[in-house]
């Protein structure tokens, strides 16, 4: 009993980060119809950030998460007038965007290589390899924090989402682009501060996994296939969605890891983003596909 | 002294394919209900979303109050006064009914205003009242009209312009959607409303515009467009007498 709650525990608190990590990912697409092969890379740049200002100046991670997130929003603001603000209008975006956002993955990812080499890093604050023992339960003290500070980010754009003035436009403009134009809202601007929203909330990831997992700048590859699991099983843009796919398979893949062995838990995600292509192609939140 | 909307050789068409308005003119009255007819193909919604700023001119002018709106965004359009509800009706399927409301007044700053707009609106119309925390997708289709319609009367815009409102709805509700509009002209509101029922929206109007080919083929006071037989034959499917 003991070993299921304390996997059940792992499994929440990595799929608070897990939710965290695509929430961004989620976020631009349902906005914008971006789909944003970069993302991966992008929190792997969160977590560089977070790495340097602990390695170089000592900075907790956690302090560093801010600095990273408001660093990943200049770099989205930059990105977005740079590649995806001209074709915004053309009929045939979100393909167009697979392929752009593809060409920004391989350029950071070059990029990050040439810098940094393609050694693992991972952040070492001092609760990097503490634990916190309770009775049987053992829990890994910056698994919990990461776990816990991810689900107050999440829980924050959420109330964003759902009360502020601008959440409300973001999520008009998710719903029905045309209307909100209609209604006043600038949709250009709100699509811009979307992206960079959901490139900083990879920051804000990043610099949270960067003392969770060991990272490197190709490590990307694999997120991008773990990541877009999440959002097609969640419904492709439904935050909602992709919250609670994240924290399902993150607790299913816990008790996979457990009971069948680690190198089993990773295709977790995959048989079920398989199954979900079979049984229920919109996803667990999506609007039925409609026939065309 | 200019009319409060004027729209000269209107020339426009999707991406790059043929002109759909190929010289419309209009003339909007303030205080007026105007309706504009013609068959379909005529490109009565095309000049409703060119004059929103959803389609680009390709050549002509949209003056608003005597000042050039063509080129502006549709968000513009919206803060000189000029609300469109299209076809589809523009809601957000996944936002409750109070929510579509509070989306309707965007634009307000004063936010105690807004929600005071919003009572005002929901006790006019009860069964948005009944219905206000559901979502707007779940919505009847005469339901989502009278909601899309309702919503305009948040911002208090000066023009409404309303593309096909009794579009596919039983006839029941087609008589409580011109109730709604009666109740925009109340508010002191102008409407240019396209309708496919042409009699019903003629008998409604103040003034008829009857678009054909992209082009303007006459305009004048609604009820004698009703009696023009040459009007009757072609575009309000009355048979000839003499036939």
């Amino acid at each position: 009993m003991s070993d299921a709650l304390q996997i059940l525990i792992l499994g929440i608190t990595l799929g608070g980060v897990y939710a965290l990590m695509a929430s961004g990912l989620t976020l631009i697409f349902g906005v914008m119809r971006i789909v944003n092969l970069a993302h991966p890379i992008m929190i792997i740049c969160g977590a560089y950030v977070a790495y340097w200002l602990f390695n170089l100046y000592r900075v907790d991670p956690i302090l560093a998460m801010p600095v990273a997130a408001v660093f990943m929003f200049g770099v989205g603001l930059v990105l977005y007038q740079l590649v995806f603000a001209k074709e915004a209008a053309s009929a045939k975006y979100s393909e167009m965007t697979v392929l752009l956002t593809f060409a920004v993955a391989l350029v950071l990812d070059g990029f990050l290589g040439a810098l940094f080499s393609n050694t693992q890093r991972v952040t070492t604050p001092p609760y990097a390899t503490d634990a916190i023992v309770i009775g049987d339960l053992f829990i890994p003290t910056a698994q919990l924090y990461a776990g816990l500070i991810s689900i107050a980010l999440i829980g924050a754009l959420v109330v964003f989402l759902q009360f502020t003035r601008m959440g409300y436009a973001i999520r008009a403009t998710t719903q029905n682009r045309t209307a909100a134009a209609l209604l006043g809202v600038n949709v250009g601007f709100i699509s811009l501060v979307t992206f960079a929203i959901g490139v900083a909330l990879a920051g804000a990831a990043g610099a949270l996994v960067s003392f969770v997992f060991s990272f490197f700048p190709a490590k990307h590859w694999e997120w991008i296939a773990v990541l877009m699991s999440l959002v097609v099983l969640g419904g492709m843009g439904k935050l909602m969605g992709t919250i609670v796919g994240a924290f399902a398979l993150s607790i299913v893949a816990a008790f996979v890891g457990t009971y069948a062995g680690a190198t089993w838990s990773t295709i977790t995600f995959f048989l079920a983003l398989f199954l979900v292509l079979l049984i229920r192609p919109q996803g667990l939140f999506g609007d039925p596909i409609e026939s065309a | 002294m200019p009319e409060l909307l004027e729209v000269r050789d209107a020339v426009a068409g999707y991406g790059g394919g043929p002109a759909i308005l190929d010289g419309a003119a209009l003339t909007v009255r303030e205080g007026q209900i105007e309706c504009m007819i013609g068959p379909n193909g005529a490109g009565k919604s095309t000049l409703l979303k060119a004059i929103v700023g959803i389609l680009p001119l390709r050549k002509g002018e949209i003056r608003f109050r005597g000042e050039r709106i063509d080129g502006l965004q549709p968000h513009e359009i919206l803060r000189k006064g000029i609300c469109f509800v299209p076809q589809e009706r523009a809601l957000f399927p996944r936002m409750t009914v109070r929510e579509n409301l509070r989306m309707g007044g965007y634009v307000l700053e004063d936010r105690g205003e807004l929600e005071r707009r919003i009572d005002d609106v929901l006790g006019r119309f009860p069964i948005l009242r009944e219905r206000a925390s559901q979502l707007a997708g779940t919505l009847s289709g005469g339901q989502q009209q009278m909601l899309s319609m309702a919503r305009t009367l948040i911002v208090r815009p000066t023009l409404v312009m309303l593309d096909e409102p009794s579009l596919g709805l039983a006839p029941m509700i087609v008589v409580q959607m011109f109730e709604i509009i009666g109740m925009l002209r109340a508010e002191g509101i102008t409407v240019l409303l396209v309708e496919q029922n042409a009699l019903m929206g003629l008998r409604h109007a103040d003034w008829g515009v009857v678009l054909d080919l992209g082009r303007t083929l006459f305009e004048g006071p609604a009820a004698e467009i009703l009696a023009d037989p040459r009007i009757q034959d072609l575009y309000l499917g009355r048979r000839s007498r003499a036939a």
